[in-house]
């Protein structure tokens, strides 16, 4: 044998190799194996067996506590005797239905001080005086006043009063009668109204009473889902720490690392083995339910099974989106841990991810969330999604479809769709940490760095050209808190409100991160002329052609808006709108474009195009990595602006400002594009000054523009106008780009 | 392994550099590399290092720590990207086709481990795996070198309950299971005793015979000064000396530590 005769091996093949590698590995970690089979074995037999027993207390409670008891009265009192003599003919002679009475009553005539006495020693329960008189006046229909002691030393209990109330209750329902008969007025002038319930059909015809079991399985479902998500994801956290954070403690990486494949064939033959774990943690559990739920829907009361929907669609419907969330699970735990250089660090990295993935997991059971809504744009929500979804198909197509108020044909593309989003939300951000866990295991820092020190948390970094990956996120994380935290805090004026919120969600966690990481400013920011060594035009063209698109984006992404939501934009959004539209309509033109526009524009391209894109590209210069980079920056300025219904805009234009900027190599093009596109609210306002009066207006911002398209009715022609604007201005942008030198994109793309 | 190995074990001929028998399996020129330390600044591990290793050739790489041993080492395993200049394995770039390059190569150092939970057969197999082989080919050379490298009593017993030297030639199996032309050892007798160091240096010059190119670096310069061919000292992340055993103890003759401390004195001269 030679070398020569080592083929090549496939991407695919690679990807095995180390797949059944690790597997062999894992299968043979104790560890493993407790969480993947024993665990979810035992948990769900004590979830329901501990269920099961506190339903039982609550019930032998419940029932004890509406089981009749024997009633002990006292009474005194000149009219006591002929009342008590009344009462216990009344109890002897009453036939029919008891509701609510006592088992038994004793009816016992004392004096006041030994009624006193009984009662204040718990001999009676209840104590009653009746005047001189008493029966006469009932036969004579007159209303008779009886005072009724419950005692304080032994107060009566709630149980006594009821049963006693009952009792009373049907001695002058007979008294009434009685006098009815007197007066020789029929029954009906007391009961105009008689209900009788009649059962239709079999015996399969619901009780009135019966529990209603249908609707408890959507809460069941939801916490047993909630604990699916836990346990699955608690499958990957192992095999995860022992793939990569392991093997760099074992020092065994290095041996993966020089085999003759590409990095991210190790990541996804590693994705596989600890998928396949994860999987099988998922099956253990859904086996585990499974048998569990066989067994207690034995002790369901008689035709409690037949009102349950059939769960077949919802246990196919949960084993998909749990299949995908147990990918997500294991690319998460993969990518958390890479990081990692010993098992221990690992560990301690990857508990407050399985924290925070339960957190995520249980929001699907906010209250906010009917049981049986598919989740829409929710679905794509990590770990939450693949809840909801599967609890609404769980709950049943029927109900689903009655929620929504469709058919029950309706019901399952719906919730076809809502799989299909979450599965494909899964995939892809599985798909993005794996990619960011293959570029991590090649970085040689991260790859040979020692262990982390006490002391080199907290000493202050030596200055480097660019931010790290993490020091690119922690601002906006920390911008993100400060957004959050200030809605409470925040004044009503704008003037005031929004240099707040750019001072301390943007600026200062940037100046902070400035602070502590010193950094080459011009290559951080990209402070420079887009082109360098062009001529003049070639600046103007990417100038103009950056204000075309961020003005073109913002009518288009008005028009999208309006299109998709119509006007039924959400009461925060309503409400920033009109505050904005206020601040344009009671301020000098300046100070608003000032405030809505300058500012934000450059902060937040110092921050997201500058600092976070910077971090992300690195020096790479590989093409996915950049890609990466933009989408990523793009998603959190997404998020920061908070509001769901202008994520998607926001998102887009991040993904443009990113393009630009990475293009031309400079920040000034994505600022502009940025001033031009938060400029266009004031323009439009002034455009249409004439043809709108001002309380026509509803609302307008950026970002979403809802009142000024309602306002103006966005023609067609200014929607084509504005897509037209966005298409030259990418043309100019690039025709600006093209024209330079190799040299001069090389410089700028540095 | 046997105490002293001969030539009847069964290694094959690398026709990867049949009838170039001349052109060096192993190029480092002008190799620079510098890296950031955890503290955040730069460290200048490499800063001008060439030397070649030819095949049926063992060189000894010598140097104190730090003096960028392990950092050329790693390049040339692909590990590390240099910071200029470039290293070849049997032709192939580093840097540009690593993939290729590590076909050629075998990989072992100080730290490298083995997997705890699997035994020498399966680690063998899997790696086997990794680098194309299959079927017949791949049973058969696995059991080749679990008996050249005398594994036969723990084949199947996990990695974990073997002794260093154990693991340390299930290591070497691993870097040796494609049959590359080129080896690159750094520091890999650090935790055998002296008879384990000897059966280890006694393979490798079986190996070397068999017409491999052997890099391989080590503090302890008595093991290897008569097993080497040539060596190269560097410090400071440069060359300072390089030749034969003979050459650099000069006509006086001498130890070889002797040549070694000569050699860096210079620039130990300078530091100071």
């Amino acid at each position: 044998m030679n070398n020569e005769s080592t083929g090549n091996v496939g991407h695919w093949r690679a990807a095995l190799a180390i797949a059944s590698r690790d597997l062999l590995e894992f299968v043979r970690d104790r560890r493993t194996l407790f969480i993947t089979l024993l665990l979810p074995m035992v948990t769900y037999p004590i979830v329901a067996l501990s269920s099961a027993l506190g339903l039982r207390t609550a019930l032998v409670d419940i029932e004890a506590r509406q089981a009749p008891t024997t009633l002990t009265i006292a009474l005194s009192g000149e009219g006591s005797v002929a009342f008590a003599v009344r009462i216990r003919e009344f109890v002897q002679e009453t036939r029919g239905p008891r509701t609510g009475w006592p088992a038994a009553l004793e009816c016992n005539v004392e004096s006041p001080q030994d009624s006193r006495a009984f009662l204040d020693d718990g001999a009676v329960d209840l104590w009653l005086e009746i005047r001189k008189g008493a029966v006469e006046a009932l036969d004579q229909q007159e209303t008779v006043t009886v005072e009724v002691h419950a005692g304080s030393v032994h107060p009566a209990s709630g149980h006594v009063r009821e049963q006693f109330t009952a009792l009373m209750r049907s001695f002058a329902d007979g008294v009434r009668r009685q006098r009815m008969a007197q007066a020789g007025l029929p029954q009906s002038v007391l009961e105009p109204l008689q209900f009788t319930f009649l059962q239709e059909g079999s015996g399969a015809a619901r009780s009135i009473d019966a529990m209603p079991i249908e609707n408890m399985v959507p809460q069941v479902a939801g916490a047993i889902l909630v604990l699916l998500a836990i346990l699955t994801m608690t499958g990957a956290f192992y095999p995860a720490i022992d793939a990569i954070a392991g093997e760099k403690e074992r020092g065994t990486i290095e041996t993966l690392l020089i085999a003759p494949c590409r990095t991210q064939d190790i990541v996804f033959g590693k994705f596989l083995a600890v998928y396949a774990i994860t999987l099988a943690t998922l099956a253990a559990n859904v086996i585990s339910i499974a048998l569990t739920a066989a067994v207690g829907l034995r002790f369901l009361p008689a035709g409690a099974l037949e009102r349950i929907d059939d769960m077949t669609l919802g246990t196919v419907v949960t084993v998909l989106a749990f299949m995908g969330l147990a990918a997500l699970a294991a690319a998460t735990c993969l990518a958390v841990t890479t990081a990692s250089t010993s098992a221990k660090e690992a560990q301690n990295t990857l508990t407050p991810v399985i924290l925070l993935v339960s957190a995520l997991a249980g929001a699907a059971l906010l209250p906010g969330l009917p049981a049986q809504q598919h989740g829409g744009v929710l679905a794509a929500v990590p770990f939450t999604g693949q809840v909801i979804v599967a609890r609404a198909a769980i709950s049943g197509v029927r109900a689903a479809s009655a929620e929504a108020g469709v058919g029950a044909a309706q019901g399952k593309p719906a919730i076809a769709l809502s799989l299909a989003i979450t599965l494909f939300s899964s995939a892809s951000l599985a798909w993005l940490l794996l990619r960011a866990t293959a570029a991590m295991l090649a970085d040689e820092e991260i790859l040979f760095r020692g262990p982390d020190t006490a002391g080199s948390v907290f000493a202050r970094p030596a200055a480097r050209t660019r931010p790290t990956i993490v020091q690119g996120v922690v601002p906006i994380v920390a911008g993100l808190a400060a957004v959050w935290y200030l809605q409470g805090f925040a004044p009503d004026d704008l003037l005031l409100a929004i240099p707040l919120q750019q001072a301390t969600a943007v600026l200062l966690p940037l100046g902070l991160s400035l602070g502590w990481q010193r950094v080459n400013l011009r290559q951080t920011f990209r402070i420079q002329w887009p082109c360098p060594d062009g001529q003049w035009w070639h600046v103007a063209g990417c100038t103009i052609g950056a204000a075309l698109v961020g003005s073109g984006l913002f009518v288009c992404g008005a028009a999208a808006l309006l299109a998709v939501k119509g006007t039924h934009v959400s009461a925060e959004t309503q409400l920033l709108s009109s505050r904005l539209l206020g601040l344009m309509q009671n301020q000098p033109w300046w100070l608003s474009w000032s405030l809505m526009a300058l500012l934000p524009a450059v902060c937040e391209e110092l921050l997201f195009r500058g600092w976070t894109l910077s971090a992300f590209v690195g020096k790479a210069r590989q093409r996915e990595r950049v890609v990466g980079a933009v989408v990523v920056q793009a998603a959190l300025f997404a998020l920061i602006h908070l509001l769901p219904e202008r994520m998607p805009q926001t998102f887009f234009l991040g993904l443009v400002l990113g393009w630009i900027t990475i293009t031309t190599g400079s920040l000034l093009p994505a600022l502009i594009c940025h001033v031009a596109h938060n400029s266009m609210p004031l323009i439009l306002m002034a455009g249409m000054a004439n043809a709108v009066t001002a309380t026509q207006g509803a609302e307008s911002a950026e970002g979403n523009g809802v009142a000024v398209a309602k306002s103006l009715g966005l023609p067609g022609g200014m929607v084509m106008l504005a897509i037209g604007c966005v298409a030259v201005g990418m043309i100019l942008i690039g025709w600006s780009m093209r024209s330079r030198s190799a040299d001069a994109i090389e410089l700028a793309s540095d | 392994m046997q105490a002293e190995p001969t030539n009847e074990l069964q290694l094959n001929q690398p026709t990867a550099i049949d009838g170039a028998a001349n052109l060096p399996v192993i190029e480092v020129i002008n190799l620079v590399k510098h890296y950031r330390a955890s503290d955040g600044l730069v460290v200048h591990a490499v800063r001008d290092i060439s030397f070649a290793v030819l095949p049926g050739e063992m060189v000894g790489l010598l140097g104190a720590n730090g003096a960028g041993k392990t950092t050329t080492l790693r390049v040339l395993a692909t590990l590390l990207q240099p910071t200029s200049g470039t290293a070849r394995v049997v032709g192939r770039d580093v840097q540009r086709d690593p993939v290729h390059a590590r076909r050629q190569l075998g990989y072992v150092s100080a730290t490298t481990g083995v997997p705890d939970r699997l035994t020498p057969t399966e680690i063998l197999r899997s790696f086997g795996r990794l680098h194309g082989l299959k079927g017949d080919l791949l049973a058969a050379r696995v059991v080749q070198l679990i008996e050249i490298l005398d594994l036969s009593s723990c084949a199947h017993r996990p990695a974990g309950r073997l002794s260093s030297g154990q693991r340390q030639r299930v290591s070497l199996g691993r870097a040796m299971v494609h049959d590359p032309p080129a080896l690159v050892l750094d520091e890999p007798t650090n935790a055998l005793d002296v008879l384990g160091s000897r059966d280890l240096l006694a393979f490798l010059s079986t190996l070397r015979s068999a017409g491999r190119a052997i890099l391989l670096s080590t503090h302890r310069l008595h093991e290897i000064e008569h097993r080497c061919q040539r060596f190269v000292v560097i410090h400071g992340g440069r060359v300072v000396a390089e030749g034969t055993r003979e050459a650099l103890v000069g006509p006086g003759g001498g130890e070889l530590e002797e040549a070694f401390f000569r050699a860096i004195a210079p620039a130990e001269t300078m530091a100071s």
